[in-house]
């Protein structure tokens, strides 16, 4: 009765709802693929892995149309993905072989793929908040209808740049959705400890004319629905959002912090609340059968582990790729 | 889509390979297992086979270049120095905006040129012009020097004569004012020549004397050593005869060996890059372009060597056009300093007058000069049948401290298989 | 053919390519309805309307960071920072964001804009305002860095930068303003990374940007008229991409190279040019190489000492005589 009841109520409808855990599936068992390539020191330089936070990329990721545009952090894995980037350009990029995104010139902290939408990842934080309000300005000129998603974390509210372009998006009214990924810690110190309100996003949308939108980042139908609501007003040009998302990161800052700081406890409270266990549940109480569920999973693992051998087998990119693109014409010419 | 060929790892420790030859042309079809190049390291020598299929576009490193493991040396299928196209969600709306109304935009940054890479992005020159230390505390601006230098000029005497009108330093002004003004040598006074001859007594002139102290010098500190081989030059006489008449109407000038032989030389020496290299100071500098000197007589009134720089670049019949320049600028004194500097590799030619060989006096600081004498029919023996070819005999002196006698007769090797074998009708535009 | 003023060329060069290019827009402090603190923008509100020439907050990072995020995604902005100092507070843009993104991306993405500022000295305005940083541009890969002498250069080269597919740092020298020029009639376009010779010379070659161009040439018929010294007088135009064949061939007739600059010395653009001339045109060169710049100081607010620390014409006679005379 209870699940006939969910199901007639339901905003979100199957379709969405089966991709809603695809995405966070496909996330997660990439970002997990990720850290046991570090292990076997495929990996190279550094990564930021956002395990446990995969709820808002992927609810974002279903709200976005094709065409709007999105912009991250360095811990862009999940946002990347969530756009419809296949895993084995990512993890190529992480692993710095021919076949990653940018074919190994960016590394983990710049996935870009322009054709997904995926307008970079950036990775001194707060400037592309503001890089962000420029995509939004372009479409608001020439009345194109994208919306413009910018994601960052708790740490990026105390950098000047977050307070320009707040100001701005605002002042120009532009289609632009910001979103703070509160995952309770800067890198190593909580954000509570060196912030002055304890909601770092949502407690400042007041001082830009904002409403206060605080929500469970780790419900993917909660991002979903708050993303829909953002983006469409966007859409109809009514300006930009301010969104924080309570949740948190399973692992450390990087491949090299193994998150000792975290009071005893804490982390296992927070896997209680793991969105990948929540929204299989929520499947399950949607009246879906241990076997569709079974099948996302493996078919999500199959694309891991098939995109793993092609990286596997990828060569690094060719050493010419050195002086490429410097400049606009391909090259890197500064004299004649 | 373009794929790079790279210089493959060939063993753990080697860190370049040098291209040997190439076995495929730009423009050749490429099928997986065709032999590429033959490749050359400090421990093997080995034939790299293609592992993917297309059309050769590039060659970015040719015969005798030398290129770090992993870099391209070659492209397959794509354009090979196009800029790309550049990749951006802006490219197609900016461009129909321009496309619609606007002139077209202008050239952006002048691009560099070919021979500029990112790890050589200012030309250090190779060239050395002496020490900026004249006698005693006189110093030489690097300018006045490259002028004693190129010109032929005691240095000695012009620190004499700086420093007697009290001078600190030499520039170029005091360079000119040295030539201009009327010379005694003041060079080691040579042994008199004896007055007992009751013939005409000849002056010599500037160039002779300034040539004659500067190959008195190269053949007292240069340990020469000289080996020839004889080259059968029938295969290229056949496409002379054909291209000679057209090549006169086109060019106004006559298709010699010479071309041939300076054209050989240059594909010769990427093969052998220390024949083509300048020594000093214990050094041998490697020269990354053949500056090819030709020996120049000038009315048997003097020699001169005007340089044709970076012959390498050019095709047989563009080499031909080039030396016919040089020495019509050479006879109708219209050389410029720059002609003359710079020279790596020296090629002087008797043939004309029917000599058997010669052993020519190397011109430092160059480590090699190349003789050609006469060619003429001659029994030669092939398939053990004795028949008439066209033969002729390619001597070179060698500075021993460069390099040892078996790299020298390797490099003439070389040459001679060139020459002889080389499908030389395509050089001039012949399609076979 | 007509005079105009460098100020009026600025307007009229952003006007010209706003009037061709409808993705061409311009955003800055004050830069629309009160027509520029330089008055370098007057007209240009009126003229395309609040769309295309927008006023911002003082926010600096996001004035850049909008230009490029409009670049990036099809548009082709002007964005102004007023005085050329407040690049220090979104240098983070100019040094990191903008310049790196093509090479990062692969080539995925570019960011054809144009930054204007007011760089340069002259005007009485002291330490945080009148300094010329075209050497804190210049040494970063990716971007192209451009500073006109001249109002017919404002022009052409202001519409060779809106019309390059890259980010491109376009100095505006604040004390250049009010100076005037022949400008031809009709569209103007230039090109970057050339220079240009101002006048022939055959003795020494002097090398000089923006405010110091005048000054050398000024200098150059001193020198002619009483130091019997032809000086070839080289206005560089464009840092990035640099036009050294100009510069290596007339050294390669003179012999001799001085520059003229107006940073403080150390690694000042010409240090660049020296070491390029020393390395390449090392068998050309007839004496030592010679900079003249600004001391290694802040500039002073105060006249007398503000004109006593910039190169001008009888220090450059002065110290190319006693070199090449001396």
């Amino acid at each position: 009765m209870a699940k006939e009841k969910l199901a007639t109520n339901d905003d979100i409808g199957l379709e969405k709802r089966l991709e809603l855990y695809r995405l966070q599936i496909e996330i997660r068992d990439a970002e997990k693929r990720a850290h046991d390539l570090f292990l076997q020191n495929l990996i190279k330089g550094t990564s930021h892995l956002s395990l446990g936070q995969e709820a808002i990329a992927a609810g974002f990721g279903v709200a976005l149309k094709k065409g709007d545009k999105s912009f991250c952090t360095y811990r862009g894995h999940a946002h990347t993905l969530a756009r419809g980037t296949p895993v084995e350009g990512v993890l190529g990029e992480l692993m710095l072989r021919d076949n990653g995104l940018m074919r190994g010139k960016g590394g983990s902290m710049h996935l870009t793929s322009v054709e997904h939408g995926v307008m970079g990842s950036y990775a001194i934080i707060g400037a592309h908040l503001c890089i962000a309000c420029g995509s939004a300005w372009r479409a608001q000129y020439l009345g194109e209808k994208d919306v413009t998603a910018c994601f960052f974390g708790d740490g990026t509210t105390n950098i000047g740049a977050f307070h320009e372009a707040l100001n701005f998006a605002v002042v120009w009214r532009l289609p632009v959705i910001f979103v703070c990924e509160n995952n309770l810690y800067m890198e190593y110190t909580p954000i509570s400890e060196v912030t002055a309100v304890p909601h770092p996003a949502a407690d400042r949308a007041a001082a830009y004319g904002l409403p206060r939108i605080l929500i469970d980042g780790n419900d993917a139908d909660v991002v979903y629905r708050t993303a829909s609501e953002a983006i469409a007003k966007a859409r109809e040009g009514g300006g930009p959002s301010l969104i924080e998302c309570l949740t948190y990161r399973h692992s450390g800052h990087s491949r090299a912090d193994p998150a000792k700081y975290r009071p005893p406890g804490e982390l296992e409270k927070w896997l209680e609340r793991d969105p990948i266990k929540i929204y299989r549940q929520r499947l399950k109480d949607f009246g879906i059968g241990q076997d569709q569920i079974d099948a996302i999973e493996k078919e999500s693992m199959r694309k891991v582990d098939e995109a793993t051998a092609a990286c596997k087998a990828a060569p690094p990119a060719p050493v010419d790729l050195l002086t490429a693109d410097v400049y606009a014409d391909g090259g890197w010419a500064w004299r004649n | 889509m373009a794929e790079s060929i790279i210089m493959p790892q060939l063993g753990e420790t080697v860190a370049e390979g040098k291209i040997l030859a190439w076995f495929k042309a730009v423009g050749d079809d490429v099928k997986i297992g065709d032999k590429l190049f033959e490749v050359e390291t400090d421990k093997v020598t080995v034939e790299v086979e293609a592992i993917a299929a297309g059309k050769l576009t590039a060659i970015n490193t040719g015969d005798g270049g030398t290129a770090k493991v992993g870099m391209t040396v070659a492209v397959l299928d794509g354009e090979a120095s196009a800029p790309k196209p550049v990749l951006t969600a802006a490219a197609a709306p900016v461009a129909a905006a321009q496309a619609g109304s606007s002139p077209p935009s202008p050239p952006a940054a002048p691009a560099a040129p070919k021979s500029f890479s990112a790890f050589d992005e200012v030309h250090t020159p190779i060239e050395r012009y002496g020490s900026a230390k004249g006698s005693g505390d006189i110093r030489i601006t690097p300018l006045a020097r490259r002028l004693i230098a190129q010109r032929g000029i005691d240095v000695k005497a012009v620190a004499r004569e700086a420093q007697a009108k009290g001078l600190r330093k030499i520039e170029e002004k005091d360079v000119l004012g040295f030539m201009s003004a009327p010379q005694v040598s003041a060079a080691a006074p040579a042994p008199a020549a004896s007055t007992d001859l009751s013939g005409d007594v000849i002056t010599l002139n500037t160039i002779r004397l300034r040539t004659g102290e500067k190959l008195a010098e190269n053949w007292r500190t240069i340990p020469h050593v000289f080996q020839a081989i004889e080259v059968d030059f029938t295969e290229v006489e056949a496409v002379r005869l054909r291209h000679k008449e057209r090549f006169r109407q086109e060019t106004g000038t006559s298709l010699t060996y010479l071309p041939f032989i300076a054209r050989a030389c240059c594909i010769a020496l990427q093969a052998f890059p220390h024949v083509n290299a300048q020594f000093g100071n214990g050094r041998l500098r490697l020269s990354p372009d053949i500056n090819l000197g030709i020996a120049v007589d000038l009315n048997h009134n003097g020699l001169v060597v005007p340089v044709i720089h970076a012959a390498q670049d050019y095709t047989l019949q563009g080499l031909a056009k080039a030396i016919a320049r040089q020495i019509e600028k050479a006879r109708s004194g219209k050389l410029a300093p720059g002609d003359l500097s710079g020279g790596t590799y020296s090629i002087t030619n008797n043939g004309a007058f029917g000599t058997s060989f010669t052993t020519p006096i190397i011109n430092a600081p160059q480590v090699a000069i190349l003789s050609s004498d006469a060619i003429r029919k001659k029994p030669a023996v092939v398939d053990d049948a004795v028949v008439p070819r066209l033969m002729g005999t390619l001597g070179q002196s060698f500075d021993h401290r460069a390099f040892d006698g078996a790299y020298a007769a390797s490099f003439l090797s070389k040459l001679k298989n060139i020459i002889e074998t080389k499908k030389w009708a395509g050089e001039l535009g012949e399609t076979t | 053919m007509a005079e105009l003023s460098y100020r009026d060329a600025v307007i009229r060069a952003i006007s010209q390519e706003m009037e061709r290019d409808n993705n061409v827009v311009f955003l800055g402090e004050d830069v629309a309805k009160a027509g520029g603190v330089f008055k370098a923008t007057v007209g240009l509100y009126e003229k395309f309307g609040p769309h295309r020439v927008r006023d911002t907050p003082i926010s600096e990072q996001a004035i850049l960071g909008a230009a490029m995020g409009a670049a990036m995604t099809g548009l082709r902005p002007i964005a102004e920072i007023m005085f050329s100092d407040f690049a220090a507070v979104c240098f983070d843009f100019i040094a990191n964001e903008m310049p790196k993104l093509s090479y990062m991306t692969n080539g995925q993405l570019t960011c054809p804009l144009v930054i204007r500022t007011g760089n340069g000295a002259g005007v009485r305005f002291g330490a945080q305002h009148s300094q010329s940083i075209e050497n804190w541009t210049m040494m970063i890969p990716g971007l192209k860095v451009v500073a006109p002498s001249s109002p017919v250069d404002v022009i052409g080269l202001m519409a060779a930068a809106v019309r390059d597919n890259n980010p491109v740092i376009f100095h505006e020298h604040k004390a250049l303003y009010s100076t005037k020029g022949e400008v031809p009639d009709g569209e103007i376009v230039d090109t970057l990374g050339t220079a240009k010779i101002l006048r022939a010379g055959t003795d020494c070659t002097i090398v000089a940007l923006a405010m110091m161009v005048s000054r050398a040439l000024e200098a150059a018929e001193i020198l002619a008229r009483d130091h019997g010294i032809n000086a070839e007088v080289i206005d560089v135009r464009s840092l990035v991409p640099l036009d050294t064949r100009t510069i290596l061939g007339s050294v390669a007739k003179t012999g001799r190279l001085f520059t003229v600059e107006e940073n403080p010395r150390l690694l000042g653009w010409g240090a660049e040019i020296a070491s390029i001339v020393a390395d390449e045109a090392f068998w050309d060169l007839d004496g030592p190489i010679v900079r003249i710049t600004t001391p290694h100081i802040p500039l002073p607010a105060a006249d007398h000492l503000e004109d006593l620390a910039l190169p001008n014409a009888s220090r450059i006679v002065e110290k190319i005589a006693r070199v090449m005379n001396g």
